[in-house]
């Protein structure tokens, strides 16, 4: 297996900079290396100057590219505590009394465990009809792949211990079915969803969300590209919007951290606070 | 020798190990110490503060880009990985379990040996896994100095016996000669 210097790095970002106006330079280092081992050992790629070549040789392969350097969601319902307390403090609030449609951004979907769990807790409450999701994805393959809906089996069986955890109202497996190697979800509950591109610098983002939920997205970041998102993710909330992170992404060290009120220590939920 | 880390590995049976060792500290041991041990990937709590209670030096999850700081030790989180990033700093990352282990001690120290070199001491105690042999093996081809809990005092010996089996260590040592060891930093 070739292992990545900094010098190989730093050629690939400017490869694909120049080709394609990705700037993965301020993404965290050590996280990205593997990314990149990684996909070169299920590519067959033996050094870099092939994957150089591989990169620049189009649209197809970058795409992949992009899939195969984003970090998937671990399973469905992770913190149990936290969608417990979505459907229990929150959603009850804050979708069920919304006049209008209640907007909700799933950023950087690579699987889509994150965005069906999700759309069960909303089903469960029967509140799929008073939101509005927008799913934003940096590859086509993601979406695909999340429309084929086919999951890993490792996966699911910690996915159906999680929900078990969070005493969802049904049965886990009324949500998928099994073949041979794959469980396929019903990806019926994501026909209201709405899939949206987006490059890594999150342009065509959504605006006036009312919810994000960015859980373990951040910690691919180096800290200051941390302070730009959060900046970003800050501007396209509406007032009195919500921000979920993950549980050890602490954005009281970023620098727009005091824009943000703490709601929920615990399972880091962060409310827009407007200047008065 | 100027050493920047420790960092140390174990799972099963390691956890009374690993209490005697914070507890022998002294306050001011002068580098971080960075503990990977196997967890419960849905129990969130309780595992920091059971270390805690009888720790001479603080003992802390940390956040991500949490800056490293001596005389602090550093439980790896459930369900995470923990890298040893650029600049002292820890990242975390929820990249797919390696050895069915998140967090995985040989990410943990393969991340450490590349940023340490030879200023990283590696410790692998009792386990029933594999995970942590090849990243021992990496702390030592980067020149840093490599310890294994004596088997024979294991509760579990797979994590230490597929370690020597893989790699060349420094030391074997007891859990007592480890405290010394570590005294004398």
């Amino acid at each position: 297996m070739t292992e990545l210097g900094v010098v190989d790095i730093r050629e690939i970002y400017r490869t694909i900079n120049d080709t394609y106006g990705y700037d993965f330079s301020q993404f965290a280092m050590t996280s990205f290396k593997q990314r990149l081992e990684r996909l070169m050992i299920r590519n067959n790629i033996s050094n870099t100057e092939n994957l150089i070549n591989k990169i620049k040789s189009g649209d197809e392969f970058f795409d992949l590219f992009l899939y195969e350097v984003s970090v998937p969601s671990t399973e469905m319902f992770r913190d149990p505590s936290l969608w417990r307390w979505l459907r229990e403090e929150f959603f009850q609030e804050a979708v069920a009394k919304s006049l209008s449609k209640f907007r909700i951004w799933v950023p950087n979907c690579v699987s889509g465990g994150e965005l069906y769990s999700l759309v069960i807790v909303l089903h469960e409450m029967d509140l799929l009809e008073k939101v509005e999701i927008i799913a934003t994805t940096i590859s086509n393959k993601s979406i695909e792949y999340i429309k084929e809906g086919r999951y890993d089996l490792k996966k699911l069986e910690v996915s159906i211990e999680n929900y078990k955890r969070f005493h969802g109202h049904s049965d886990f497996s009324d949500y998928y079915k099994l073949d041979r190697y794959y469980a396929f979800r019903d990806t019926s509950y994501l026909d209201s969803v709405e899939f949206r591109k987006q490059k890594i610098n999150f342009d065509n983002s959504p605006q006036n969300v009312r919810l994000i939920l960015f859980r373990n997205n951040l910690i691919y970041f180096n800290p200051t590209l941390q302070e730009k998102v959060l900046q970003h993710m800050f501007d396209c909330l509406s007032a009195n919007g919500y921000l979920i992170t993950g549980i050890r992404e602490q954005i009281r060290n970023a620098g727009t951290g005091k824009d943000f009120e703490v709601v929920n220590e615990a399972e880091c939920v962060y409310k827009k606070r407007i200047a008065v | 020798m100027d050493y920047k880390a420790v960092i140390i590995g174990g799972s099963a049976g390691s956890f009374q190990v690993v209490t005697r060792i914070l507890n022998s500290l002294p306050k001011s041991f002068p580098m971080p110490v960075l503990l990977c041990l196997h967890r419960l990937k849905h129990v969130r709590s309780g595992f920091v503060e059971a270390l805690s209670l009888k720790s001479n030096i603080p003992v802390d999850e940390p956040y991500d880009k949490e800056q490293l700081k001596p005389s602090r030790a550093y439980l790896a989180p459930a369900n995470y990985h923990m890298y040893l990033e650029l600049a002292n700093r820890i990242a975390l990352s929820t990249e797919d379990a390696v050895n069915h282990s998140r967090p995985s001690i040989d990410l943990a120290f393969i991340t450490a040996a590349n940023a340490y070199r030879q200023k990283l001491i590696g410790i692998i105690l009792s386990g029933a896994n594999k995970d942590g042999a090849f990243g021992l093996k990496k702390v030592r081809d980067n020149g840093g100095v490599t310890i294994v809990q004596d088997p024979n005092e294991c509760e579990v010996r797979t994590m230490t016996q597929s370690t020597l089996q893989l790699t060349p260590v420094d030391h074997v040592l007891t859990t007592d000669q480890i405290i010394k060891f570590l005294n004398k930093l």
